[in-house]
């Protein structure tokens, strides 16, 4: 099984910043996925699979946050990531 | 932030009657009016704007904890009420658990910052086991009232 690193850097343009539901949805992205992920904001670090912890990183409009994927589809689950931290489209 | 920013003392309940999201919703939000936080023409608009949040997706977080929450132009500043349920309510949280803990937030529509700092506060608290089972044990108001205080005095966790 080839493992992946893959990072990027985000930025959130969700005007209501990462939220209690936006959390959620992070949490349900990273856990469909196989690769371990690990955010970070401002030296503090947040597991992908943990809502308490990604909420208490205060991501809020405009703060830039670090993503990191290591494991099997580490590409994948960043691409799938990233859209939550930007607006929601209307549905 | 401390729970104490946003807490109202007077709208914590240690032993929610309700069985049902929307129940307890209610009930939490009439603390707020009792309390004397929200005007009572405004809590059947403030259930219902918290409830259609819900619609979008769950703020059952897991752990036995939800955080139901809505922006609404009445209100000033954050507001914040805690509520305990013994038997534990069906909140299609994220875990599949019944809640058993609530923190609703009712915020103005234009201090997004306060409402995350305040998710802040409620989450790195509850990172911590102890403060989480004591919270999830309380039998009255008062004792919530003061787990909440010791947790601003740092009492618990690292």
């Amino acid at each position: 099984m080839s493992e992946q690193k893959a990072t990027r850097t985000v930025v959130v343009t969700d005007p209501a910043g990462v939220h209690a539901r936006a959390a959620v949805d992070i949490v349900k992205v990273v856990r469909k996925f196989r690769s371990k992920v690990v955010l970070s904001k401002d030296r503090q670090q947040a597991e992908g699979t943990d809502v308490l912890q990604i909420l208490s990183l205060v991501m809020q409009y405009g703060s830039q946050v670090l993503l990191e994927a290591t494991g099997p589809d580490a590409e994948d689950v960043l691409d799938a990531m990233e859209p939550l931290f930007a607006e929601p489209k209307p549905s | 932030m401390k729970f104490a920013d946003f807490v109202c003392p007077e709208a914590i309940r240690a032993d929610l009657a309700a069985k049902d999201k929307e129940g307890a919703i209610r009930e939490i939000v009439q603390a707020l009016l009792d309390a004397g936080k929200i005007a009572p023409g405004e809590k059947d608009s403030i259930v219902k704007a918290i409830l259609k949040r819900e619609e979008l997706g769950s703020t059952g977080i897991g752990r036995g904890v939800a955080v139901p929450h809505t922006k609404h132009p009445s209100v000033e500043h954050l507001l914040g009420a805690v509520a305990v349920s013994r038997q534990g309510v069906d909140f299609a949280s994220l875990d599949g658990e019944r809640v058993n803990l609530f923190f609703l937030l009712i915020s103005p529509p234009d201090r997004p910052g306060d409402h995350l700092r305040a998710l802040e506060n409620i989450s790195r608290q509850l990172r911590d086991d102890t403060f989480c089972r004591f919270l999830k044990q309380a039998k009255t108001a008062e004792e919530i009232k003061q787990l909440l205080n010791e947790a601003d005095n740092n009492q618990f966790g690292p």
